[in-house]
């Protein structure tokens, strides 16, 4: 007896437990009177069981990194300015502010003949850079993803610089040259998150890094070009040979 | 995680919470790579894919509507991607299956490994309308009315794809004597 498309259904439907007590009952009679229905019962259940003992894959380790480093952050809600910064907005009240403190200034100095001050003629010891906070903005990524090599390279900007943040992982020694066509662009400088393992060398319109392991470094390039087409070419090697090519590349809004 | 915890997650993400997002990242990164894998079968693209997939989720966070599931928007947006990725894939070279790893080992392993060898194998031959029926009910763990939900297809459609898909699977694995 063959078993038609309804007894099918019931036999599907109950092994995915999606089936009304009524339907349960009709499905266990089917099993017990039809040799046919229990033997395709029985070939289903083992093939979802096949289906489902097979393992998940687990997703590389970097992944969530790279995604949460190629996420760009959400501009917050802008807040309504307060009153001393809509009066500060202004530039007529601005600039009399400006002359009038300047004014003061000047006044009390000579008042007190406090022409020196001392701890600020002392600069011994002082180490940083007070500078005048620069939004950077994110130009573009690329994700590396390779049997030596994982993770991320982004390039930004921040004022006339443009900074090419890495974020990788080498499972042994890898180089990295990046080259920049343009001859306005020009190596200015490196910082590296470790302490150590990241060596760089710099030329004329290249930069050669060696790194191992998880690294996370910049390197900081100013950009005499302002804004114009930018490309980074990234060519990754191990062993002497050439294992990655990517390039970054940057197009300014008209 | 209940669906409640989903929906914070998201009106917090809508804010620009980067943390928030990560932790709906970390709860759903397995189950679309898993799904992007099952489609493609390349472990490279399936990256690739999941992480269209999440930027895609966090520029569109704004059109998500809250009356829905979490999981069946994300899910649809993989399976789309996927979809897509197949389809670029297939013009621009001939498909190619991973090869199984069927490096020594324990017995168990290696049987284990050609299982799953064999369901990959079977779930390529079968067209993206079945598969993506099998993976959201055996892969996924989603129950009829979810996948209505996550294909935007009524149930009796599901009901019909994944019994016949079953069907082919029977065939394809049986022949590869797994039972």
């Amino acid at each position: 007896m063959a078993i038609t498309q309804e007894k099918m259904d019931l036999i599907n439907a109950g092994i995915d437990g999606e089936i009304s007590h009524q339907d349960e009952d009709r499905l266990a009679a089917l099993l017990l009177e039809n040799a046919e229905a229990r033997a395709l019962h029985a070939e289903l259940q083992a093939l979802c069981g096949s289906i489902e003992s097979v393992e998940a894959v687990s997703p590389p380790p970097h992944l969530r990194h790279v995604i949460m480093n190629t996420i760009k952050p959400t501009p917050g809600k802008r807040r309504s300015p307060g009153f001393m910064e809509w009066l500060l907005a202004m530039p007529a009240f601005k600039y009399s502010a400006t002359f009038a403190a300047g004014v003061i200034l000047t006044l009390s100095a000579v008042s007190s003949d406090q022409h020196s001050n001392s701890a600020l003629d002392d600069v011994t010891g002082l180490v940083g850079t007070i500078a005048d906070p620069v939004r950077d903005d994110f130009l573009a990524s690329t994700a590396v993803d390779n049997a030596n090599v994982v993770g991320q390279v982004s390039l930004r900007s921040s004022g006339s610089m443009l900074i090419l943040d890495f974020d990788l992982v080498a499972n042994g020694p890898v180089e990295i040259d990046a080259q920049y066509p343009d001859r306005t662009i020009w190596f200015n400088g490196f910082g590296q998150l470790e302490a150590s393992g990241t060596t760089i060398s710099a030329k004329s319109g290249s930069v050669s890094l060696a790194m191992e392991g998880k690294r996370r470094y910049a390197v900081y390039l100013q950009n005499g070009g302002g804004q114009r087409e930018i490309t980074v070419n990234l060519r990754f090697s191990a062993g002497g040979e050439v294992i990655h090519e990517t390039s970054l590349s940057y197009k300014p809004a008209d | 995680m209940s669906k409640s915890d989903d929906k914070n997650l998201i009106a917090r993400c809508i804010k620009g919470d980067r943390q928030a997002f990560e932790a709906l990242l970390i709860q759903y990164e397995k189950p679309v790579f898993n799904a992007a894998y099952r489609m493609l079968n390349n472990r490279d693209d399936a990256s690739d894919v999941t992480q269209t997939v999440f930027l895609k989720v966090y520029e569109n966070f704004a059109s998500f509507d809250p009356s829905c599931r979490f999981f069946s928007w994300v899910y649809r947006i993989t399976l789309n991607e996927s979809i897509n990725w197949l389809g670029k894939r297939n013009r621009l070279e001939p498909l190619q299956h991973e090869a199984a790893d069927d490096a020594g080992g324990p017995e168990q392993e290696v049987e284990s490994a050609k299982l799953s060898a064999d369901v990959q194998a079977a779930l390529m031959t079968l067209s993206t309308d079945y598969r993506t029926v099998i993976i959201l009910k055996h892969f996924l763990g989603c129950s009829y009315m979810e996948i209505s939900d996550v294909l935007e297809i009524p149930e009796k459609t599901v009901r019909s794809r994944l019994y016949s898909a079953r069907q082919i699977l029977k065939d394809a694995i049986g022949e590869a004597g797994n039972y």
